[in-house]
């Protein structure tokens, strides 16, 4: 009998949808330009994807355009939907910002030429498809200034998500970043192998702690570090977004991501008709990234450090990876006169610690 | 005072009743949500309908997540049938997915049918003998399965999450944990989007229902689950079968595992189920074991999923409140259940 | 006599969805009497002292006790009216002693002053002429004693009127005896007394007055002493009804089953069945006498290769059985229906159809992978017709039907598989007088044919009507077989208490 009622249910179903399908089919709109963004966390997560809804806030601000969005989206075949959804919504302009959206979004844009796709941290481009990421290890080299200051114990703690070339260069930048300050400090790491759990990154941060680090910092989405340095009273420096208000006795700094800058040169390079794919990645100088300011937990002497840095990271004189550098067991990695720019860091070659980091890479084939 | 009775005494009226009560209060009590959010009940409810089945692309999307669906519930059913309460059909999804894809990622030079059709076969024997390990435990120390087969589940998420991280990772990934995609050989054909998974779940249904209700070994199920006492009594080799129900279960489970894994993934990820084997068990258990009625709930839910996304991009609503959304559907037509299988008396009171 | 009406129900109605369990019953029950309640199963008796007792709340109708009307929410409200009622299944904690179990329950202080508590106990032990040991624990109890216990437990709360359901079904003859005892004595107290029952010779034993139920009402009530056993049958059926059964004179004796000193132990490897040996020919009915659980179910298992044979032999037709496994054993037709206290345990399946429970013993015989359902449809519409079973088709679930229909189904289909040996347990277990005499006569239809039967059954007049030979068990042992025709209820009595054979007849003068 209940086979009976559920199909009744059934037949009501359809017959309401294909009465209202009539009036759908809003599809690409009037040469106006909407634009959908893929999240891979919660809007408000206080990390990565937050740091990119402000970008999307920046960009509707100033550019006065339509904007919409999906959050909690998994990587591969649930993105691609996504993406389908929003276009089908009316956007005509994607952007996704995870890793994982990389083939679903390449797959997407060959589906619909006439709609412009931007993936973020991935390396595939096409016809109607930008990448975009950053040189984080810049902001990364001007936070291991104020780590190296604020040390005592000369331990630093760093929570890093995976073994990953884009981790590891900021792994290393951080450190040179610590080194041209303390050469005595060492940056310990470990690997909490998730990109947002605080369960998991809080274990870390606290493994470190007891392990005497007083200064932690972390390649992580979640503010748990933080929290958990200002339990032990020990320092923390942040990532993706300017955070004081999580642990405002433990926060120093952090390096930050300015998308809003990125999105509004491109969206308007479309409006204006002047676009055209590309793989962008910015730094300081682009003001895509920057240090947050410091807080007053910052030691004093790091300000003008940080400044004269970071003046000279503009102008060009100061590289990070600028060589001769030294891997963790003393050979050369990097020869005098030469410099690793942003793709090297970003290769699979970066598999190595420069010296004064503790810590290992599992090898993999 | 209240006293709670088993209803033996419906009646097909106060069943259909009693349904679409659910159903009503489901739509109100969400409409309060949806109104408390500042949005229009009756525009959201339109647009849920509209996004599972008003364009083509959205049919084709619910079909799409119809069928995994189909398919785990047929091979939970099989167990449950026996009242062996298999909760694995997650883990075996998984281990599913995994077994195809070893030769999917290995042997990917073999003639794309004759691939597919090993492919196929490796999930099933991976599921089933994923599922057989707590029926051995069952069968031979009493343990409960239905603990068992659940932390199975973390086990085999974990074995993958290793996979992907570790020996399996693909080295042209810039190091980021990812499995390389299928090569060509190793994807299901499709038809106008939809991959052929939905031919092999059509046929499952049709097979699976002559099985239960028209073959000796589904006729021997069904006793077994009703009285392992009974079965012996009527002569059965109650643990054979219980063995052989249970490899059947799991196969199933992990042959839709390599379904999402060919399919629609196109590759080996921890992504690959994403809670398909705890969905089915709803399904599974409001299609009341029937393979027909498992079908019909596995479309309907996956509307209400696919309706839920929909309305995430068209209204901008927050994932979660999406989630309620269908949360407080399921929790009404579920609650229902209990009414129909129970009944409060009021009692009267007096000195 | 005193004369005086202590209970009186008027135009009691209770029903329970569509079906009315009790329609405009009037009751009432005088003070110092004994009254039975008799009727056959689903007569609404126990639905009517349910009623009485607070566990059911009437749809309509008055209770009125020693002159006040009352209305009783929960059963504690009868019980503070005096009113106690001892269940058919007991309600005792095995673990703790006989007081333990008394005071359970009851409001009182924190603190237990044990001494004062078994002198009280014992006091009214000794007023009821009970035999009872207060720090017993209730698992070392035989039925008996257990019955016992709840009754004092009633007593103990001050009930004045006590209601008993069946209470003899469990007990052997010479228990029952003593039971009676204890509710003269309770008359004697000035108590009323009401017992449930449908064994008729108890009725006019101890009754002084019978209220006879049928298809929930009440159909009149009588004094003992103006009535007889016909009368009571034909209120109680509705139609006259021929009491007696015949037993077919057994002319082979060609031995068909042969037991030899078969020991079975349990999970606890306590020995349940202990050096059984026995014969039975072809042709002959071989009745099982014994209280419950004494290895009936044990011995019926073992030989249907359910049961696993710690020692000793079973030799069907010349070859042993032991090691065999059940389908063999069928398949040799060795046929086995036992009906437990649920009915539905073992032996058909309470969800499916007839049909599917037909095909229980056939399916295997089908060919190929698929079972053709046509032919055993047709099978179960001529068991249905043949058997009068009340069914509103082949394909309703059995577990909706009642008691005795079920019980049609297991055994029609049982003797459809026409078996050389039919063992059957308590196959009239709840039936209507009508529906049990059914039965014997279709195990007499067997017995003509040849088959040899197994007859596990309760009632000590029946098996000495329809058997050939009776086996006693008592704790798993033999106390002794003998021939149906020349034993005494008295002495199969004794043996069910496990006082052997050998012992009464060099008790005796005859043989």
């Amino acid at each position: 009998m209940s086979r009976k009622v559920t199909s009744i249910m059934l037949v009501i179903v359809l017959a309401l949808s294909l009465v209202f399908t009539a009036g759908c089919g809003t599809g690409a709109s009037n040469g106006k330009v909407k634009v959908g963004f893929v999240f891979i966390g919660p809007i408000k997560d206080g990390g990565w994807t937050e740091a990119h809804y402000n970008g999307m806030n920046y960009l509707k601000e100033q550019l006065k355009v339509e904007t919409m969005y999906r959050e909690l989206v998994p990587e591969g075949p649930e993105s691609k939907k996504a993406i389908k959804e929003l276009i089908n919504a009316g956007c005509n302009v994607i952007f996704t910002t995870s890793f994982g959206y990389m083939d679903p979004t390449l797959e997407a844009a060959k589906e619909n030429p006439k709609v412009k796709f931007f993936h973020c941290s991935g390396f595939k481009t096409a016809e109607n498809m930008s990448n975009y990421f950053g040189r984080m290890y810049e902001p990364r080299y001007l936070s291991g200034i104020v780590a190296g200051l604020k040390t005592k114990t000369n331990k630093i703690g760093y929570v890093a998500a995976y073994e990953i070339p884009e981790v590891i260069n900021g792994i290393n930048a951080f450190t040179l970043g610590v080194q041209s300050v303390n050469p005595n400090a060492v940056v310990k790491v470990r690997w909490s192998h998730t990109w947002i759990d605080s369960a998991l990154e809080k274990a870390a941060a606290v493994a470190l702690l007891d392990d005497g680090c007083d200064v932690i910092t972390q390649h992580n989405d979640s503010t748990a570090t933080y929290i958990a340095a200002q339990e032990r009273g020990a320092y923390a420096i942040g990532y993706n977004l300017d955070m004081p208000s999580a642990a405002p006795k433990a926060y120093m700094t952090a390096p930050v991501w300015n998308w809003g800058v990125y999105y509004v040169q491109e969206v308007k390079a479309i409006m204006e008709g002047t676009w055209k794919a590309a793989a962008y990645q910015g730094g300081i100088k682009e003001g895509l990234l920057d240090l947050a300011p410091l807080t007053e937990v910052a030691p004093p002497e790091a300000k003008a450090k940080v400044e004269e840095a970071r003046k000279q990271i503009i102008d060009g004189t100061l590289q990070v990876f600028k060589g001769p550098i030294k891997d963790q067991s003393g050979n050369i990695k990097v020869p005098e006169g030469k410099t690793l720019n942003y793709e090297d860091t970003m290769s699979m070659d970066m598999n190595w610690f420069v010296q004064g980091v503790e810590g290992k890479i599992e090898v993999q084939k | 005072m209240l006293r709670i009775s088993k209803r033996t005494d419906l009646t097909k009226k106060q069943y259909i009743q009693l349904r679409l009560a659910a159903v009503i209060m489901a739509l109100f009590t969400s409409g309060i949500f949806i109104l408390i959010m500042g949005q229009n009940p009756a525009a959201i409810y339109f647009a849920m309908l509209q996004g599972a089945f008003g364009s083509f692309y959205g049919l084709r999307e619910t079909i799409i997540m119809t069928i995994p669906l189909v398919i785990t519930s047929l091979g939970i059913s099989t167990a449950f049938k026996m009242k062996f309460w298999n909760i694995g059909a997650e883990g075996q999804i998984y281990m599913g997915a995994f077994a195809a894809s070893y030769f999917a990622l290995n042997h990917h030079d073999m003639p794309k049918p004759f691939l597919l059709l090993v492919m196929a076969a490796a999930s099933i024997a991976g599921g089933g003998l994923w599922a057989l390990i707590p029926g051995f435990f069952k069968a031979r120390f009493g343990t409960n399965e239905t603990l068992f087969t659940l932390m199975m589940n973390y086990i085999a998420i974990k074995w993958i999450t290793y996979l992907q991280y570790g020996p399996w990772k693909d080295p042209n990934a810039k190091g980021f944990p990812i499995i390389a995609a299928f090569k060509e050989t190793a994807i299901l054909p499709g038809f106008m989007g939809i991959h052929i998974g939905l031919i092999i779940a059509l046929a499952l249904v049709a097979l699976m229902h002559i099985f239960m209700y028209h073959t000796k070994k589904g006729y021997e199920i069904s006793v077994i689950g009703e009285s392992e006492n009974t079965a012996r009594y009527a002569g059965m080799n109650v643990k054979k079968i219980i063995v052989a129900a249970i490899l059947l279960s799991g196969g199933l489970c992990g042959l839709a595992g390599m379904i999402q894994a060919s399919g629609v993934h196109g590759t080996l990820s921890v992504d690959v189920s994403g809670g398909i084997g705890y969905t089915a068990i709803i399904t599974t258990w409001l299609g009341q074991l029937s393979p027909a009625l498992i079908m019909l709930v596995s479309f309907l839910f996956a509307a209400l999923v696919q309706g839920g996304s929909y309305i995430q991009t068209v209204f901008q609503i927050p994932q979660a409140a999406a989630s309620i959304l269908q949360g407080m559907i399921l929790f009404f037509v579920l609650g229902s259940e209990f009414f129909i299988q129970y009944k409060i008396n009021f009692k009267k009171e007096g000195i | 006599m005193n004369r005086q009406t202590y209970i009186q129900l008027q135009n009691i109605t209770k029903s329970f969805g569509t079906v009315v369990a009790n329609s405009k019953i009037d009751l009432s029950v005088h003070k110092g009497e004994i009254h039975a309640l008799l009727g056959e199963n689903g007569s609404g008796k126990s639905t009517l002292m349910n009623v009485l007792s607070g566990i059911y709340t009437p749809d309509s109708g008055s209770i009125i006790i020693d002159g006040r009307e009352v209305c009783f929410k929960s059963p504690a409200d009868s019980i503070a009216m005096g009113i106690g009622m001892v269940h058919q299944h007991f309600k005792l904690v095995e673990v703790l002693s006989a007081k333990e179990n008394i005071i359970i329950g009851q409001k009182g202080n924190f603190f237990i002053n044990q001494k004062r508590l078994s002198e009280q106990i014992g006091k009214l032990a000794r007023k009821l002429g009970l035999d009872i040991d207060p720090d017993k624990k209730v698992y070392n109890m035989s039925v008996g004693e257990k019955q016992t216990v709840e009754i004092l437990k009633v007593l103990y709360r001050g009930a004045e009127i006590l209601i008993l359901d069946e209470p003899t079904a469990v007990l052997t003859p010479q228990e029952t005896q003593k039971l009676f005892d204890i509710m003269r004595k309770m008359r004697e107290m000035g108590c009323a007394v009401i017992i449930i029952t449908h064994k008729l010779n108890e009725v006019m034993e101890i009754s002084d007055r019978i209220t006879v139920l049928r298809k929930g009402e009440a159909v009149a009530t009588l004094d003992k002493s103006a009535t007889n056993i016909n009368e009571l049958t034909e209120l109680m059926v509705g139609r006259p009804v021929d009491l007696s059964i015949k037993r077919l004179e057994n002319q082979k004796k060609e031995t068909i089953l042969k037991v030899s000193n078969l020991t079975l132990v349990d999970d606890d490897n306590v020995k349940v069945l202990q050096n059984v040996s026995f014969d039975l020919s072809k042709g002959e009915i071989l009745g099982v006498a014994g209280v419950a659980g004494s290895g009936q179910k044990e011995l019926c298992e073992a030989i249907a290769g359910l049961y696993e044979v710690y020692s000793g032999d079973i030799r069907y037709e010349g070859e042993s059985l032991v090691g065999k496994t059940p389908r063999e054993i069928i398949k040799k037709g060795v046929s086995m229906s036992f009906i437990p206290e649920d009915r539905l345990g073992m032996g058909l399946v309470a969800s499916m159809d007839i049909v599917d429970n037909l095909l229980l013993k056939d399916y295997q015989n089908h060919k190929g992978f698929l079972i053709d359902r046509k032919p055993l449809k047709e099978k179960a519409e001529q068991l249905v017709k043949r058997l009068d079973i009340k069914t509103p088709g082949v394909n309703h679930p059995v577990k909706q039907l009642s008691g005795g229909n079920i019980q049609k189904v297991l055994l029609g289909r049982e003797l459809d598989s026409n078996p050389h040996l039919l063992i059957t347990a308590y196959p009239v277990r709840g039936l209507d007088i009508g529906a049990s005499y059914t039965i014997y006569d279709l195990l007499n239809e067997q017995k003509a044919k040849d088959v040899a039967i197994l007859y596990i059954g309760e009632d000590l007049d029946v098996l000495m009507e329809l058997c050939d030979r009776i086996m006693v068990l008592c704790n798993g042992e033999i106390t002794g077989i003998v021939d149906a025709a020349k034993v005494t209820k008295e002495e199969l009595g004794l043996m069910m208490a496990g006082v052997c054979l050998e012992k009464i007849k060099g008790g005796s003068s005859y043989a």
